[in-house]
């Protein structure tokens, strides 16, 4: 039996990862490639929100820090790749030249590096999280006031970004981006290539946090999030546990910030700002907070949903958004995974029920 | 030096003395019964000594080592397991999951990350779900138990958990004649391979499994001694005058 359940619960995510990976043989048009490459990296961010919030209870009002600091992260490096084109003064970003800054800041360093660019969007939001979730799990911090807290920290991400004009690009953020390259290839957000970069990321941290939630790691925390600290008459260190979680959460934030940047070509503010960071709460609500691949799909259907919404009502779209998340709220708490999971018991159910009235008449006679 | 060893241990809630100068010293492989009165401080004592309360004086030791101070989780890796009043268990998970949380011989992160519990039980957990009698409900979710059946998944966690010292807070509150006999099968079972302190009201029960019982009245301890010895001292009348003697408590 056991093959059988943890196949049956791995099923849907390579079905799903197979169907992204599977998309550009499909599609061909640049523009819709470049669409779905970004609601992809949108259903990162939700699937991150998932692994706190929906397994363990921490809910992240400051999702976008996280996928802020991926965003400036790559923005920087990309940033620096094309910089001598524009302004041509010593390599400086124009947005710095602007400022009456001289020299590139020490801090700019490093991003001349690519591989390095990608660790810092990968372990930058890790470890903001590791030392924030430190503070609040370690002092017994739970439930809306970790809300309240993460959306402070938002606010106060944001408004040093914004204020920091001279290192950071201020209001505008850090615009007119190169395209990535690695190993000789060229990410141009609208090519194939990029695609599969997208997709290959959603589809890895699907399955790291589909096995990171199957571990036992998994099932402490989501003991922990079902609201007792009972864990801890067990020896289990409840606050490294959900800092782990916390952090593991932000660094998949920070992976889809980094897309997103790569994505639009370009990183603001915006991106750790109060809608974004709501918005991905939606997003993981509608398709199924309890869910890593519900989320994922929830994101990407709202953010499908609020393209086509959007360019037919132009001002009513948010209205019918918020409609949508009232009901989903009101009749499906799981959320879409909810409903499917709930169909699958059925269907399975009614499978079980069949295999057992025709195991009977054999049962019967093994009894006597 | 006895195994667990509280000293002037003291707490106060808002000026209210809940513990009060308290001295007991359990030694190892003893069943110890607490009893007392309501707001004797029985159940205080056993969040003290747990961890779930911080004392405002004294001195916990255990097996040598000074606990005072030490998070709930330090002394859960120490030996020291909890049963708590209200039975406390893990109501979204299931059953089997609820097991395999207290099988908690490696609780660190690191080690949690590299296993993956599978459906099979380990013979340990097998062997403890079959004293408890849960083995056809282990995929029924803790939410879904009855109150005797959430009773004894705490019982079976903590016979998992396998500590050296076992506080049980009322472990046979609503449980039927039958059940609390089970109860009793199982405590003589532990004993001697395991400290008990068991806080408990059925004196059937206590006059079944205690050795030794400490009687606590204000937060002090005001008799200790075989139940001979307590029901026929005066002090102990005394404190229960009205209810006709602690064996009528």
């Amino acid at each position: 039996m056991p093959r059988i359940t943890s196949a049956a619960q791995f099923l849907p995510y390579i079905l799903f990862c197979g169907a992204i990976l599977a998309v550009p043989s499909i599609v061909s048009d640049p523009f819709l490639l470049n669409k779905f490459a970004r609601y992809l990296a949108l259903g990162l961010a939700a699937a991150a929100l998932a692994l706190s919030w929906g397994y363990c209870g921490i809910l992240n009002l400051g999702q976008g820090v996280g996928f802020g600091l991926g965003a400036y992260a790559m923005a920087m490096h990309l940033k620096l790749k094309t910089s001598p084109v524009h302004t041509g003064t010593a390599g400086l970003p124009d947005f710095m030249v602007w400022n009456n800054l001289d020299h590139l800041p020490w801090f700019w360093q490093p991003f001349h590096s690519g591989l390095f660019a990608l660790a810092a969007a990968v372990l930058l939001p890790a470890l903001v999280a590791a030392l924030l979730g430190w503070f609040m799990f370690r002092a017994r911090i739970a439930g809306v006031y970790v809300a309240i807290i993460t959306l402070a920290m938002l606010a106060v991400t944001n408004l040093l970004f914004v204020d920091q004009q001279a290192y950071t690009g201020g209001l505008n953020g850090i615009t007119d981006l190169a395209w990535f390259e690695m190993g000789g290839v060229e990410f141009d957000p609208y090519s194939p290539a990029f695609y599969y970069l997208s997709a290959g990321c959603l589809a890895f941290f699907l399955m790291l946090g589909m096995v990171f939630t199957r571990s036992k790691a998994g099932l402490v925390l989501r003991a922990i999030g079902s609201g007792t600290d009972r864990v801890l008459f067990f020896g289990y260190d409840m606050a490294s546990y959900q800092c782990l979680a916390f952090s593991l959460s932000a660094s998949m934030a920070g992976v889809a910030g980094m897309l997103y940047a790569m994505v639009l070509e370009f990183a603001s503010p915006t991106f750790m700002g109060v809608p974004i960071s709501l918005s991905m709460v939606i997003w993981a609500a509608v398709g199924g907070r309890g869910s890593l691949l519900g989320a994922t799909v929830g994101a990407i259907l709202v953010n499908g949903t609020q393209g086509s919404l959007s360019e037919t009502f132009l001002d009513s779209w948010q209205l019918i958004l918020g409609a949508l998340f009232i009901l989903v709220v009101v009749f499906l708490p799981n959320g879409i995974a909810g409903l499917a999971n709930s169909l699958g018991a059925r269907l399975s159910g009614r499978a079980r029920g069949m295999a057992a009235r025709s195991a009977a008449p054999s049962a019967l006679l093994n009894r006597r | 030096m006895s195994y667990l060893e509280l000293h002037g241990l003291e707490v106060s809630f808002d000026g209210f003395k809940a513990v009060n100068g308290l001295d007991l010293s359990v030694e190892r492989g003893e069943l110890r019964c607490l009893l007392g009165a309501n707001g004797a401080g029985k159940s205080t004592t056993l969040d003290l000594i747990c961890g779930r309360t911080q004392p405002t004086g004294g001195r916990i030791l255990l097996d040598e080592h000074d606990i005072t101070y030490d998070p709930e989780y330090r002394r859960a890796r120490r030996g020291v397991g909890r049963k708590f009043q209200v039975p406390s268990v893990f109501k979204e998970l299931s059953v089997r999951e609820n097991l395999e949380i207290a099988r908690s011989r490696h609780p660190e992160p690191w080690c949690t990350l590299r296993a993956f519990p599978g459906r099979r039980l380990s013979p340990r957990v097998a062997e403890v779900v079959e004293i408890v009698g849960l083995e056809d409900a282990l995929d029924t979710r803790a939410g879904h138990l009855s109150h005797g059946q959430t009773q004894w998944l705490e019982i079976a966690m903590l016979l998992v958990q396998d500590s050296a010292l076992i506080l049980m807070d009322e472990p046979t509150a609503g449980m039927t004649i039958q059940e609390t006999g089970k109860t009793s099968a199982i405590f003589q079972r532990l004993r001697g391979r395991h400290t008990l302190i068991v806080v408990e009201h059925d004196m059937g029960f206590v006059r079944e499994i205690a050795e030794t019982i400490t009687v606590l009245h204000q937060g002090r301890r005001l008799s200790e001694g075989p139940i001979r010895v307590i029901e026929n001292d005066p002090k102990v009348r005394e404190a229960y005058l009205g209810s006709g003697g602690i064996s009528h408590a």
